[in-house]
């Protein structure tokens, strides 16, 4: 599903996020990208996303290879890539509801279907009852359950959460976790950077840990190794 | 249909909710179109002036009465005739003492005092119009010299060439004002939808996030630019209409000057401002939003795009 070939990635000023990273993610994994903060995570995320180019390498997303991807067809990655940030990147002035129509909306979806889209997942997260407030006056799980919501209400194949747990937590963190394990379970492919070795060592899942924007580890049904926070 | 309807719905409610700054673009679009669309008017004021004064009668003879001080009956015709032949005029005509008395009488009309006069005293005139006004000296020397006729010769030719030069001047002065604040206006505008889009960054942000592309982010952006635009240049043409009607009507009865510039004038003006507004808030919210559009190459060296 995802598929990094010898990625390397060179900021301006020399300083190295990803060195000769070689990654294969399958359909339907839940993949922790961990380390220390600076490791490289959070970029490899952003790559992932188109959201920077690598300088070195190939990167394949569903399929296409996102580094020759022409800058009018991002737009079209991004919508197959549901993503999720440890600042929940919400609409301060539009409610939960409006929040999450706004992914359907931009992409021209009839107000036919997105009304019972929208109900759905705010019922898949837990929000049903909380369509009409606005993210002020939601808790920070709570909001962090609304960018679930977004990124996933177009039922992407992939989902991509940068620090998602970031911010909240460790009660309110396990029921986002919760609510990320549910939508990996329908088949979406999560690829999640944390450094929050309880999340990781409670989950289970496999684990890439990145030191320098090196990959030092990668391991299905994996830990944390509470040394490297 | 309902996508066109999303993004105007998008941008009545980003206008709504950014008020102040929507309200600091309109100020801007409209505080330089005014000057730029007064400016305009000012110098149609000055053109209607001018044309005014260059038609109809530049030079005046005034005649002695034939059959008295050795003037022989028919010399008025003849001096007529004469005058038609030189090729510095355009037109002539005569003007007996009957109507020099009507004229006398339309002008000084309600003041008694001055219309108690013997109508036999106002002369009969010769009244010239000149191929060029620059050609009145050789048309009141000419005159001159026919002094068994001529009583004397009155011209306003060289205050109207004078105020012709002056017209000149301010007509180039008008257009390069004109042109000036037409640029400031973009200017302006691109500044402060700019800000607008600055505030509103993470929006942007989050519309890329989610698939949005470039020009379905940028439309809500171009209506609002446009409708700024357009209020602030209508405003201004408003505006400057209402000032100058008010103007041309306060100064009615004021012979010397004319104020009162056609609607037509306004119209055709006032369409191409609010046009102009219209298209300066389009290329402000294109050039605002350049930077918060790019994305970054797919492999090379790249700086990253500030979306955190």
């Amino acid at each position: 599903m995802i598929r990094l070939e010898h990625v390397t990635k060179v900021y301006e000023g020399g300083s190295v996020a990803a060195r000769d990273v070689s990654l294969d993610i399958q359909k339907g994994e839940f993949v922790f990208l961990v380390g220390p903060s600076g490791s490289g995570k959070s970029t490899l995320i952003r790559l992932m996303l188109r959201d920077e180019g690598v300088t070195r390498g190939k990167i394949w997303v569903a399929g296409k290879d996102i580094t020759t991807l022409p800058k009018w067809k991002i737009p079209y990655l991004r919508r197959s890539v549901g993503t999720v940030f440890q600042d929940y990147k919400l609409l301060p002035n539009k409610t939960v509801a409006e929040n999450v129509s706004f992914a359907l909306e931009v992409l021209g979806r009839p107000r036919s279907v997105i009304g019972p889209q929208v109900e759905q997942v705010l019922d898949l997260v837990g929000l049903a009852d909380m369509a009409g407030r606005y993210p002020r006056q939601l808790s920070g799980g709570e909001q962090q359950r609304v960018s679930v919501a977004r990124a996933f209400v177009n039922r992407p194949p992939i989902m991509l959460a940068d620090e998602p747990t970031g911010n909240l937590d460790p009660k309110t963190s396990v029921g986002i976790m919760k609510l990320l394990d549910r939508i990996n379970r329908t088949g979406t492919t999560i690829v999640m950077a944390t450094h929050d070795f309880a999340i990781v060592d409670a989950m289970q899942r496999r684990v890439v840990a990145l030191e320098k924007g090196v990959v030092t580890r990668d391991e299905h049904s994996g830990r944390y190794e509470q040394d490297q926070g | 249909m309902s996508r066109f309807f999303f993004l105007l719905r998008e941008a009545f409610v980003n206008l709504k909710r950014n008020f102040l700054v929507v309200a600091g673009a309109v100020l801007a679009v409209f505080i330089s179109l005014s000057l730029a669309f007064g400016a305009l008017v000012v110098n149609e004021i000055l053109r209607l002036n001018t044309l005014a004064w260059q038609e109809g009668v530049h030079v005046i003879a005034f005649l002695r009465d034939e059959g008295s001080g050795g003037v022989p009956p028919g010399a008025h015709q003849a001096l007529l005739d004469e005058v038609f032949t030189w090729e510095e005029v355009n037109d002539a005509f005569y003007v007996d003492k009957a109507q020099a008395w009507v004229e006398y009488q339309e002008i000084f009309a309600g003041q008694e005092e001055l219309l108690e006069i013997d109508p036999t005293i106002l002369p009969a005139s010769i009244r010239i119009e000149l191929v060029a006004i620059e050609l009145h000296q050789s048309v009141k020397f000419k005159l001159e010299q026919q002094q068994q006729v001529v009583l004397n010769v009155s011209t306003a030719a060289e205050q109207i060439e004078q105020l012709q030069n002056l017209s000149n001047v301010l007509n180039v002065l008008g257009i390069g004002m004109a042109v000036v604040l037409g640029v400031s206006a973009v200017v302006l505008i691109a500044n402060t939808i700019r800000l607008a889009i600055y505030a509103r960054r993470d929006e942007v942000e989050i519309m890329k996030l989610v698939g949005a592309s470039n020009w379905y982010i940028r439309i809500p952006f171009l209506l609002e630019g446009l409708i700024e635009g357009v209020v602030g240049a209508a405003l201004a043409v408003f505006t400057v209409w209402l000032g100058a009607t008010r103007l041309a009507r306060a100064s009615e009865g004021f012979a010397l000057f004319r104020l009162d510039v056609s609607n037509q004038f306004f119209l055709r003006w006032g369409l191409l401002f609010i046009i102009f507004g219209a298209a300066a808030g389009v290329i402000g919210s294109l050039l605002g939003l350049s930077r918060y559009l790019r994305e970054a190459d797919g492999t090379g060296e790249d700086i990253p795009t500030g979306v955190a």
